[in-house]
């Protein structure tokens, strides 16, 4: 008679050699390859690279001569660290002993969240390290004059008709307005894209076993 | 770690933790990662279990939410879920049990979708629907028919009716 799939697998198990625990050694200081303590390592990694950099490009900043750049850099690049050291603590509250919904679940808005708020810092962030550039060079000391009212001066005296705002030709606002604009536009795109290259595939399964359980409840 | 907890608080439930391992890789070497995640993440989330359920049903929730979400690198760097690429003919000749009826049925059990494998694990494990949809998160009332379901489908795989 053919055997049903509960017998199966009651006498395959009553077999000595089923169940047998592989050897575990030195089980705690193992690398975890779990996805929570993936995305853990890679934000503490980014973080620290992140904090790192700002620190040697605010030094570095004043030995050129482009201190504004630092500092800008340094303070965006910071509040940029702080709000994601605030994403990590939350990663650290998901709990895996809850059922594999609410795991799911908390963990997928998790994603969403962080994902929500890099986009928003990204159209920020390439725009003022754009700005924090312009006016490091604006200012940039060049012979006891700012290097932009030099330029100015020569373009003046090269293109005498030229219209200034502020002092600064029309057409380099609009260039650099053109410029902050597209960062801004792609900023947050360049943050998905690259997301998605590397998690793509797995944001996406998350989202199907979560419409597989969301089925079972309905 | 301490070996006192592996000893005492997980190796006891090692079955069950063998048991689900099994269904979610397809090679010696990722079983054992496995295993070995499992065991490491239960050890971590100890301070969260409140005794609201038993240690066994808790050990079943971690070992689900870690086979469910485990990844690996591809050769390409993309980031996958081992789980999502199981395939019968993939398995590994040293991955399997000595008695071949249980390396049939757990061929056809990889062939399910994650959640319907942690269904029928669950209701082979003698699991009931109440348990099932508190360990899962979901309707208890929808567990009965859905394992009907998932029985046909694995009568007609290990038929060989359907892939």
């Amino acid at each position: 008679m053919e055997k049903s799939i509960e017998n199966i697998w009651k006498e395959g198990f009553l077999k000595s050699d089923a169940l047998v625990a592989p050897k575990v050694n030195n089980l705690y200081n193992q690398k975890s390859i779990h996805i929570i303590d993936k995305f853990k390592r890679m934000f503490k990694i980014n973080l620290i690279a992140i904090v790192a950099f700002s620190f040697v490009f605010l030094v570095v900043s004043f030995f050129v001569g482009l201190p504004i750049t630092g500092i800008i850099f340094f303070v965006t690049l910071s509040v940029l660290v702080i709000i994601n050291k605030r994403l990590l603590i939350d990663l650290d509250k998901i709990d895996m002993g809850v059922s594999s919904y609410q795991y799911l679940k908390a963990f997928n808005q998790w994603i969403i969240k962080q994902v929500d708020i890099n986009k928003k810092i990204s159209r920020f962030l390439y725009p003022i390290i754009f700005i924090s550039m312009l006016l490091g060079f604006w200012f940039k000391d060049a012979e006891g004059v700012p290097l932009g009212e030099r330029l100015v001066s020569e373009i003046i005296f090269g293109f005498p008709d030229t219209y200034l705002i502020f002092g600064v030709p029309v057409i380099g606002i609009v260039i650099a307005l053109v410029i902050i604009g597209l960062l801004a536009l792609f900023g947050a795109r360049i943050y998905k894209w690259d997301l998605n290259i590397v998690y793509g595939r797995v944001f996406k399964k998350l989202k199907e076993l979560m419409t597989d359980i969301e089925n079972l409840r309905s | 770690m301490s070996s006192d907890f592996y000893k005492t608080s997980i190796l006891p439930f090692a079955g069950i933790i063998i048991k689900l391992c099994r269904a979610y890789t397809n090679s010696q070497e990722d079983f054992e990662d496995y295993y070995q995640e499992v065991c490491l993440q239960i050890w971590r989330s100890k301070d969260n279990f409140r005794e609201e359920s038993q240690w066994s049903t808790w050990v079943y929730r971690i070992s689900l939410n870690v086979c469910l979400t485990l990844l690996k690198k591809k050769k390409n760097n993309v980031q996958h879920f081992v789980s999502d690429s199981i395939t019968a003919e993939e398995t590994e000749d040293n991955f399997a049990f000595s008695d071949e009826s249980l390396n049939l049925l757990y061929d056809a059990i990889r062939k399910l979708s994650e959640i319907d494998r942690a269904v029928i694990m669950l209701y082979l494990e003698e699991k009931s629907q109440k348990e099932i949809a508190e360990i899962i998160g979901t309707n208890p009332n929808n567990i009965g028919v859905h394992v009907k379901r998932i029985k046909i489908r694995l009568k007609k795989i290990l038929d060989g009716k359907i892939n």
